[in-house]
Order: C-alpha cells, then structure tokens, then sequence
C-alpha cells in the first residue's frame, strides 16, 4: 500500500497480531469548520483486508456564514478484498456547514462493512440543530453499477425536520449501516434479533443487507450498534469503537 | 389565402385533454399493477398505533412526500422521461432499485413498473421494457408525448390515494376522512412534481426514516394483509 498524508489528517496502523490491516484516521484539528476540505482516499488491494477507523468521534463545527466544509471519502475493493469502513460518529453542532460524499467502488468478489453513525447536534447539552448545513451523499457500485445509494439534506431547521412522525420522530442519533457479502442473508434475523424497534434491516439483494438505526442518543446509539458491528466483523471491531 | 380560424369543436379536445384522459387511465385503481396490494410500510405503522387519526396520517404523507419516495419517484419519473437512448434509462432504472430502502419497498416498485409496462405494451405496442414503476411511467409518458409536469403530479396524487386507500383498510377511518386527507395533500403533490423540475439522481434523498424502517421491520409483522 501507499500511504499520503498532508494536512490536519493522519493515518496510523497500530500493531494487531491478525492478518488484517488496521488503520486509524486522526483529524489533529480536532474537527471540520467551515472552508476546510478533507480528501480520504484507501483501496484493499485483491485479497486484502482493511479496517478503517476513526480515532475519535468527528466534529462538523459552527461554521463563518457564506463556508462549507468537504469532506470526500473514496474507497475502492478490488477481488476477493474486504473493507471494513467503520468511522466513528459524526456530531453536527448546530450552525454547522458540511458537505460529505462517500464513493466506494467494489467488485463483484469484493466484501464490504459500511457503517455512519451521525448524531443531530450536542444532545447532553440540549443542543438543536435549528439552523445548519449539512449534505451527504453515499454511493456504493460493484462493477461500476450502483447498488446502494442514499443521501440527505438537512438544511435549514433540521431539528424540525427531523422531529416529524416518519422521518426520525425527535430522535437524536442515527446509523446507517451496509453489508455486502455472500453470507449477508444468513446473518439478517440474529441482526434483527439485536435491533431495538427504531431500527430495521432487509436485503435488497441476495447478498446485500442494509440497516438503519435510531436512538435517542449517541449512547443508546452505541449500546445497539456494536453487538452488531461485533457480529459482522467478526470481533475484528476496533478498540477506539468501545463504550 | 387567409388562413381560417380554428374552431375548436372541428379540430378535437386540446392536447393536455387527452394527456389527463390517458394518465387517468394509467394511474387508475383499475389500471392492473396491483397498486392495492402494497401498503408502503404504513401496515406496521398503523400497527404500532403511530397512525390512529386522519391528522396522523396526513402527517405521514407528507413526509413521504416531502422527504421520502414522493420526491425521489418524481425526479426519477422525470429522469426517465428526458432518456434519449434505452442506456440511459437502464442507469434510471438502477438508481431506482439503489434507493430502495428494503427487500419490500424493491418489489413494490418493480412488481408495479413490470406490471405497468406488460399491459401498456399489449394496449400500446411499442418499446417499453421493465423498469421500476415511476421510470416506466416516465419512459412511457415520453413515448407518447405526455406532459411531463402533468404525468409527475398525477403520479404524486396516485401513489398518495393508493395509500390513503391502504390505511381507510387499516384503521377504523372512513372514506370521506381518507379523501379529506387526499385533498389537503394534493396542493403539495402540485408542488412537488414543480419543484423537481431539473432536479437529478445528487438531488435525491432518503430521510423519510421511519417509515423506510416501518417498511422493513413489515417483513416480520406476524399478521399483514399487505404486502409492503
């Protein structure tokens, strides 16, 4: 593998006795502001495995009006690899500006662990996400043929938003999650069995398994979150990922 | 030679007539899709009592249409209507089935659009393969040259009717309650199929989240009628 650093982000690799490739992405700023822009760029060459990480939860601050912050993530799995991407939460603060695109290209012996967790403001502190920026975009292809797409806005008074009865009625936190792999069926009613009833999961293809999560907070977030992150990585989860 | 002026009697209805006439078709009850069958996750949340008034079934609604696949099914019905070649409408039909949020949700939409298509083939010959069901209506509404901004809010009112039929079987609502809901609702599906003019597959969101969840966890129900 390569590895090209620049800026306030780091990558670093600690020592893990498995065949399997850890690595953990430090934003030294301590978070994203306004006008920042983030490229992260991995590939799991054939028949590699990689987790990627996060050290700490990410911060999208308060940002200057008129600045948006990027932040691009993309990720390829050639054959027979698999990838592991399981960032931390991202926590918008109100009057945040955030622009994020995730692009990960796969092919069709590839594996994949996907997982954002995001959390809709500093809820400990009563924070409401009254007024901000944020746009994101995910966009998952196996053989350069989209297989998972998803995106969302949620500009403008997004604690209103998101306080309606079928978009996440007041909830504080939300996950999504991917799981791309043969024996992704197999794994739906034990993941269905560990889901609190603000969550769901279905397969939108024979080996294709989505989920999404709601919870009142980033804690009951994690609590449902990573028996089920265990599960499909195998105990492979990374110890920045522990309550 | 002067031209004379047309008289409307002698020269047939306006064309936007005959668009209304033949989408009243398409997106009627009768129009066999098997529209009836499909419930769109509201079954589990009528269940778990989250949906008990007509209030809270509006409320519903208009997040679906407003965040959720009312929005989506437009820009991709009107995606699939400026298609100039049948490879383009294959990358519609494939962002189509990557938004959909469950196993359900898929088949509602693709059982639909190949049923729709099956009998708009055998009534109108000409092209027009599989697609999920709002790329099939688009793809069909250009071959014939149908008004696109037309053909997008009758879609809208047609899905949303379709549920709100769903839900008077569900909960102890009455017809006139479910068409109350469908007209407070119809000024918006205007306004949705106006707004997503231009709009393309970046434009796209999913954040109707509970009811994508209501739609999977409906796999599960021990008891459904419906099946979405």
């Amino acid at each position: 593998m390569t590895l090209h650093q620049a800026g306030s982000l780091k990558m670093v690799f600690p020592n893990t006795h498995r065949r399997h490739m850890n690595a953990v992405l430090i934003n030294t700023a301590g978070g994203i502001t306004g006008g920042d822009r983030f490229d992260i760029r991995a590939q799991a060459d054939a028949g590699a495995s990689l987790t990627l990480t996060t050290q700490a939860s990410e911060k999208a601050y308060r940002a200057q009006i008129g600045e948006i912050a990027q932040l691009t993530t993309t990720l390829t799995i050639e054959n027979d690899a698999r990838l592991n991407w399981l960032p931390q939460e991202m926590i918008l603060f109100n009057h945040c500006a955030l622009h994020r695109r995730l692009m990960i290209n796969m092919t069709q012996s590839a594996r994949l662990l996907m997982v954002e967790p995001l959390i809709f403001g500093r809820t400990a502190m009563g924070e409401r996400l009254t007024d901000c920026i944020f746009r994101d975009r995910i966009t998952v292809t196996r053989d350069r043929r989209p297989i998972y797409l998803d995106g969302m806005d949620l500009s403008g008074d997004a604690a209103a938003r998101l306080a309606r009865p079928a978009i996440a009625n007041g909830a504080g936190a939300m996950a999504s999650l991917l799981f791309v792999a043969p024996e992704a069926s197999a794994k739906l009613s034990q993941i269905r069995a560990m889901l609190p009833i603000t969550a769901g999961a279905s397969m939108i293809a024979e080996d294709i398994l989505v989920m999404r999560l709601l919870a009142a907070d980033g804690y009951e977030m994690r609590r449902s979150l990573i028996p089920v992150l265990d599960y499909l990585s195998q105990s492979t989860l990374p110890l920045s990922w522990r309550l | 030679m002067d031209m004379a002026a047309p008289i409307p009697t002698a020269m047939g209805p306006p064309p936007m007539i005959c668009d209304a006439l033949t989408l009243a078709q398409w997106l009627s009850p009768s129009f066999p899709v098997g529209a009836f069958a499909y419930s769109h996750g509201l079954e589990t949340a009528i269940q778990d009592k989250r949906i008990r008034t007509p209030k809270d079934l509006e409320d519903w609604l208009v997040d679906i249409l407003l965040q959720g696949s009312g929005r989506n099914d437009c820009i991709l019905l009107r995606m699939a209507y400026a298609c100039d070649h049948p490879a383009d409408l294959e990358h519609v039909d494939a962002t189509a089935r990557a938004f959909a949020p469950s196993a359900e949700r898929l088949r509602e939409t693709h059982l639909q659009g190949t049923a729709f298509s099956k009998t708009v083939r055998a009534v109108w010959p000409g092209e027009q393969p599989d697609l999920c069901y709002p790329v099939a209506i688009g793809y069909a509404a250009r071959r014939m040259g149908l008004d696109l901004s037309l053909t997008a809010a009758l879609y809208l009112q047609a899905i949303i009717g379709n549920l709100v039929s769903a839900a008077i079987r569900l909960v102890p609502l009455g017809q006139t309650d479910g068409q109350a809901v469908l007209a407070a609702l119809t000024p918006l599906c205007r306004d949705i199929a106006a707004q997503t003019e231009g709009k393309t597959q970046d434009d796209m969101h999913s954040m109707a989240f509970l009811s994508d969840i209501a739609a999977m966890t409906h796999e599960t129900l021990p008891h459904r009628i419906f099946r979405s």
